[in-house]
């Protein structure tokens, strides 16, 4: 990119400062009163400990919580994952104005606001007499994050040549054959990518879930429950872990989505 | 698997296979926005739906005067939280194009990997910092620079617009940092070597190249902030009433399901508009 005079460079860099604090400051103060506490608006420096840690286990709340999100966040990822790619192949098999529209239909739970995805299923659900439960959770998710499933193996396809399908067609494996040991090997990263992505979208998903949910709660919502009373040292500590992980997971995530690039 | 629509394939398998591919979408995301569509059309008479149609719910946003200034002051407030979004994300993407090799994903990565941090927490951390009673106020109270507690960020319209803006700016440095990336840098030498200023060839040359790239960090954040409902609930106080929590309320408290049905299409309505105009505006002007 071109290079700017040295006042405006310091200037912008002040900018990209500022906004860095805003965004991590709050999460580190959280973070640091995982390990303090407050006193009557006191840091009590000498509090430091593990302590908020080591009762999250016992917290039933949390672990049931915790509990739901994995069980909804793999649910989602898997069947978003199957979809995703059926719906790649399909619009990569060939040029149509139905592919197209079918396209667009994906893309619209990513391009709308999550509160018109989520009122959308809630009707849906009501009207047809489904009760709401995990499942309505996990098929809310599962819409929500198919299209980053889908648009990430689809550009890994399109990056394909198709002579190495014809190659492996040639030399007479069936389709099944050419898609199992072909084209599923040169996915998998995209696939991984789109999946750690997708995972970490639904851990959080906040608003599609609230309006879709029975009486069973994810992190978030129960995140959300307690944040009305005010955040303890345990819901601290709580973040502290989410927050670790995540990181780490995108680490991975990231990883692989760069691939591609460095080619 | 990608030759299944081949000439050789017979006209019922390939039927059959849009059937198979259509169902899924169509069952749970074209269906349900369908029925969405139909529900703002009923009414409901105690606690229960009546299927007849009916254009009261859309009649009652137009002429009851508790819905369109609540209307017209959150999309003011979502062309705000866009509009400070985007001039932020700005220079931060440009610097981001400008770094080298590994230290350029690097932070990039920084920058937009709290879109993927707990959103619930954001908000409540954000809360805890500028809230009345929050740290921010309590520090500059002991520091002595304040007397009384800063009020301007507890829960009122401010803190909806500053907490949005927190947390959707990553979503607008990334189309930015995009485009930018894509600008070829033999013009950037040229317009230098042809003598313009560096002004003059970001005014001339990076600025409208990457045009479409701000348009869509301005519709991103746009949507996003105008369709939530936890953010004003959490920040926004009384004051801070927009018009996703009307929406929301119909669906909790308020109980009128067709009418929250109908003010979600007049929001879905808002949304296509700026979809289409980014679209128009990012596509027509500056791409040959």
């Amino acid at each position: 990119m071109m290079r700017v005079a040295v006042p405006i460079r310091m200037a912008l860099w002040t900018v990209a400062g500022a906004v860095l604090v805003l965004l991590y400051g709050p999460l580190a103060v959280a973070m640091f009163f995982s390990f303090f506490k407050l006193r009557s608006n006191q840091v009590q420096w000498d509090s430091f400990s593990f302590e908020a840690y080591g009762k999250l286990p016992a917290n039933e709340n949390v672990i049931d919580a915790l509990g739901n999100t994995l069980l909804v966040g793999s649910a989602a990822v898997a069947a978003a994952l199957v979809l995703g790619t059926l719906l790649a192949f399909y619009y990569h098999g060939g040029r149509s104005r139905t592919r197209e529209w079918l396209q667009l239909v994906i893309f619209l739970p990513f391009l709308m606001p999550p509160i018109l995805t989520g009122l959308a299923l809630l009707i849906f659900f009501r009207q047809i007499d489904f009760p709401r439960s995990l499942v309505t959770v996990v098929i809310g998710h599962t819409v929500f994050v198919l299209a980053l499933v889908y648009r990430n193996v689809l550009a890994r396809l399109q990056t394909l040549s198709r002579s190495l399908v014809e190659a492996s067609l040639d030399l007479g494996a069936s389709r099944w054959q050419t898609f199992r040991h072909v084209l599923l090997p040169n996915l998998a990263t995209a696939l991984l990518a789109a999946a750690i992505l997708a995972f970490a979208l639904s851990f959080d998903e906040t608003l599609i879930t609230l309006l879709v949910t029975g009486t069973k709660n994810t992190l978030p919502l129960w995140l959300w429950s307690m944040m009305r009373l005010g955040f303890t040292q345990d819901i601290n500590a709580l973040v502290t872990l989410i927050l670790v992980a995540t990181t780490a997971l995108c680490l991975v995530a990231a990883r692989y989505l760069t691939i591609p690039q460095a080619r | 698997m990608s030759g299944a629509t081949g000439t050789g394939t017979p006209r019922v398998a390939r039927l059959a296979l849009t059937a198979v591919v259509w169902a899924p979408p169509g069952l749970f995301i074209l269906l349900p926005l369908l029925m969405f569509l139909g529900q703002s059309f009923l009414r409901v008479q105690g606690t229960e739906v009546v299927y007849e149609p009916t254009l009261q719910n859309y009649i009652r946003f137009f002429t009851d005067p508790a819905f369109l200034p609540t209307f017209s002051s959150s999309v003011l407030l979502a062309i705000e939280v866009a509009a400070i979004a985007v001039l932020v994300a700005y220079p931060i993407a440009y610097l981001l194009a400008g770094l080298e090799g590994r230290a350029k994903y690097v932070m990039v990565f920084v920058f937009v990997i709290p879109l993927l941090m707990s959103y619930i927490i954001k908000i409540y951390a954000i809360r805890s910092l500028i809230g009345g009673n929050g740290f921010v106020n309590r520090i500059l109270l002991f520091l002595g620079i304040i007397d009384t507690p800063w009020t301007f960020f507890s829960l009122n319209r401010n803190a909806v617009l500053l907490t949005l803006t927190l947390l959707l700016i990553p979503y607008a440095i990334l189309p930015i940092f995009v485009a930018l990336e894509k600008v070829p840098r033999n013009l950037l030498e040229a317009s230098g070597d042809l003598g313009a200023s560096s002004w003059q060839t970001f005014r001339a040359i990076i600025l409208p190249l990457t045009l479409q790239g701000v348009v869509i960090g301005a519709s991103f954040t746009f949507v996003l902030a105008l369709g939530d409902f936890v953010t004003p609930q959490m920040v926004g106080g009384i004051e801070g009433f927009t018009f996703g929590r009307i929406i929301y309320s119909q669906f909790g408290y308020g109980n009128n399901w067709p009418f929250g049905a109908a003010l979600s299409v007049i929001l879905l309505a808002v949304v296509l508009v700026a979809i289409v105009v980014a679209d128009r505006l990012g596509r027509s002007r500056f791409t040959t």
